[in-house]
């Protein structure tokens, strides 16, 4: 057990870790495509005539090289005690809090090449002769027909104890996530007030300020969805969304905010002032160099990947992939069931990891776009946005889904018929669209017109093919 | 020692530390984060006495919105908050430790003779109470008792605590009195300098 917790922190920590360190890669290859230019893509190892480059990937690793072997200055009337500790403060809660982040659904270890049941609460189910029965009562058991459904939890079995692909399965997962993320702020704060520097003071007090009135619209933004899916765990609102809708068309509105929230948590742009570089020099950890900026650096992109992981799993329905239940695939819109083919158990946990992960790459990149695309606030205007708009929509939010969610429950049995047929086509879309995106994004990958031709991802050798030479970039 | 126990006691040392490093430090930030290092440890104790949601909601409300406040203010007021050394009011300050101190002595001593007294009545001392149950402490169980056997105090408290926001408005605002009032009170006085200056 303690062996399988290990692997699981693996898992977790190791993808923060890379994704993380790919994310200042992106960020950097993604602003120079934003901005028609070439990007970093020096950085390369040289042996012999051999040159190895690959498109500037390695400018993460010469980063990390510096950041070990640089002067680690402290500014001499700084804090000690509190200047060191201010980056492991700002590095933790963000390691801390994929504890709770589930990235695949639960597997039973007996069974894993069979075919197993979808889950219905409170049973343990079995396959027999292509039939779930209850194993206790031999009774064939049919999911009930509710307005508002609570997520199927997987009976206990007595085989073998399950695996719940999380490293903590708690109770209060959604609390746990906000007190992490409450935690970031000391550390920001810690290291403005330490440095002994004006601007760092200046940026520590805007980070605080800015992340507690943003953290204010992200939990409210959540209770919405917390009342359709009936539960604070994580792993109950993946459910959910897997048996009825996606969270974000069920509360589209909160998942505006709670991304707009968590972009500004993670204080990048336009949510930045507090590391304004045209302002503050660069905000909070202006004094600090070598590892110890490096920690900083890197736990801003990490927050990216924990932010991206929380909106997959409460908005985007976590490891669920449209139609694909525990027991396999099965295309049903209302009472009609297109087609159903059982899939045996390790490949429906298999996709739903590829899945969870491949929605989390999906929305670091779209979050680096973000940045890319949008202008920086002003301070004011920064507040004047938290306190005066997101946080009345947010309370108005939980007040329309609480009359809608009375409403649609007193409707009675045509009401449920009726929102489980439109959970059904949200499915049928997010299927289409998860289809025919891919296809059309690689469609304009191969049929780039010759005058948007640029040099992405290309190193010195592709660029003198194009007609630049090895030096300099392509002229035109 | 178990694992439980070890838990225990490196949460307990750690909380004493930190309560300890608040009190004594001279730096008021270093202050803060000693209080904070209490707020974490006594939410790790909660967590081995299976209150989830008490830990959760120590770790949101105390750790990362009072802590925070209080970081906030000192930095507001900058180098002013530490306080040079004062010497006056010494005896008054040692007398009132030691009531503290002597108070607190008291109290630990009632509590383990209490103990002791129990464990003595008691014939299975040595055998550790039964475990609670899986869902106790859990936000499900809280939330049920809370909205339904402690809805009349649950609802007051809530109520105190809108009269206290009311009224930190109240006195942060002052005697100020109604800006539109205060719109139409400036409105003569202009017209008479302007009728002065003509």
């Amino acid at each position: 057990m303690i062996l399988w917790t290990v692997l699981k922190i693996l898992v977790m920590v190791g993808f923060l870790f890379n994704v993380g360190g790919l994310l200042t890669w992106v960020d950097r290859r993604l602003s120079s495509m934003i901005q028609d230019r070439v990007g970093p893509n020096r950085a390369g190892l040289k042996i012999g005539k051999f040159e190895l480059r690959v498109a500037g990937l390695l400018h993460t690793a010469a980063d990390g090289v510096k950041f070990f072997f640089k002067e680690d200055f402290m500014p001499p009337k700084a804090d000690k005690l509190l200047f060191s500790l201010a980056p492991i403060l700002a590095m933790v809660p963000v390691l801390a809090l994929t504890a709770v982040i589930p990235f695949g659904d639960t597997i039973s270890p007996h069974q894993l090449w069979r075919h197993v049941c979808a889950p219905v609460d409170g049973h343990v189910l079995q396959v027999l002769d292509g039939q779930c029965i209850d194993i206790a009562t031999k009774a064939i058991i049919s999911k009930p027909l509710l307005v508002f459904p609570s997520a199927a939890r997987l009976g206990i079995s007595t085989v073998q104890t399950p695996i719940e692909l999380q490293v903590a399965p708690l109770n209060v997962a959604i609390l746990y996530v906000f007190a992490m993320a409450g935690q970031g702020i000391v550390g920001a704060a810690i290291a403005g007030w330490s440095s002994d520097n004006k601007f760092s003071l200046m940026g520590a007090l805007r980070a605080a300020s800015q992340m507690v009135s943003y953290e204010v619209t992200m939990g409210l933004s959540l209770i919405g969805a917390m009342m359709l899916y009936g539960s604070v765990r994580l792993e109950d609102m993946v459910r959910w969304q897997g048996d009825n809708a996606w969270g974000i068309f069920v509360q589209p509105v909160a998942f505006f905010l709670f991304f707009t929230a968590a972009v500004a948590e993670s204080k990048r742009i336009p949510f930045d002032l507090p590391e304004a570089e045209s302002e503050l020099v660069s905000g909070y950890f202006t004094e600090y160099s070598g590892m110890k900026f490096g920690m900083f650096y890197f736990a801003e992109y990490m927050e990216v990947v924990t932010s991206s992981m929380l909106l997959v799993t409460i908005f985007l329905g976590g490891w669920q992939l449209p139609f694909l239940h525990r027991d396999g695939i099965t295309i049903q819109i209302g009472e009609t069931i297109y087609a159903a083919q059982r899939l045996p158990h390790i490949w429906v946990i298999l996709f739903g990891v590829l899945a969870f992960f491949g929605k989390v790459l999906v929305m670091c990149l779209l979050q680096a776009f973000v940045r890319w695309s949008l202008p920086r606030f002003r301070y004011d205007q920064l507040m004047k946005l938290g306190w005066t708009v997101l946080l009345p929509v947010s309370l108005a939010n939980i007040f329309v889904t609480g009359v809608l969610y009375l409403a649609c429950e007193s409707a009675g049995e045509g009401m449920a018929h009726a929102l489980k047929a439109a959970g059904d086509v949200t499915q049928a879309i997010t299927a289409a669209v998860l289809t025919f995106l891919p296809l059309w994004a690689l469609y304009g990958f191969f049929n780039t017109r010759a005058k948007d031709k640029t040099l992405i991802g290309t190193s010195g050798d592709m660029a003198a093919a194009a007609g630049g030479t090895k030096t300099t970039a392509m002229q035109g | 020692m178990n694992l439980g126990q070890a838990y225990f006691w490196i949460c307990a040392a750690l909380a004493v530390i930190g309560a300890v490093a608040a009190v004594a430090a001279k730096n008021p930030i270093r202050g803060a984060m000693g209080l904070l290092l209490m707020i974490l440890s006594v939410a790790g104790l909660f967590l081995a006495l299976h209150a989830q949601f008490l830990a959760a909601i120590q770790l949101i409300v105390y750790a990362g919105a009072i802590v925070v406040l209080f970081l906030f203010v000192i930095m507001l007021i900058g180098p002013a908050a530490s306080t040079p050394p004062d010497k006056r009011g010494l005896p008054s300050r040692i007398v009132g430790a030691g009531i503290f101190a002597l108070s607190g002595i008291g109290a630990m001593v009632l509590l383990v003779r209490s103990a002791l007294a129990a464990a003595a009545a008691a014939p299975d001392a040595g055998t550790a109470p039964p475990l609670p149950p899986s869902d106790f402490g859990g936000i499900d169980t809280l939330g049920r008792v809370l909205f339904t056997h402690g809805l009349v105090p649950f609802e007051l408290s809530s109520a105190l605590l809108m009269v206290a926001i009311i009224g930190a408005v109240a006195v942060a605002r002052g005697k100020q009195s109604d800006p539109t009032v205060a719109a139409k009170t400036a409105e003569p006085s202009k017209t008479r300098a302007k009728e002065i200056a003509s």
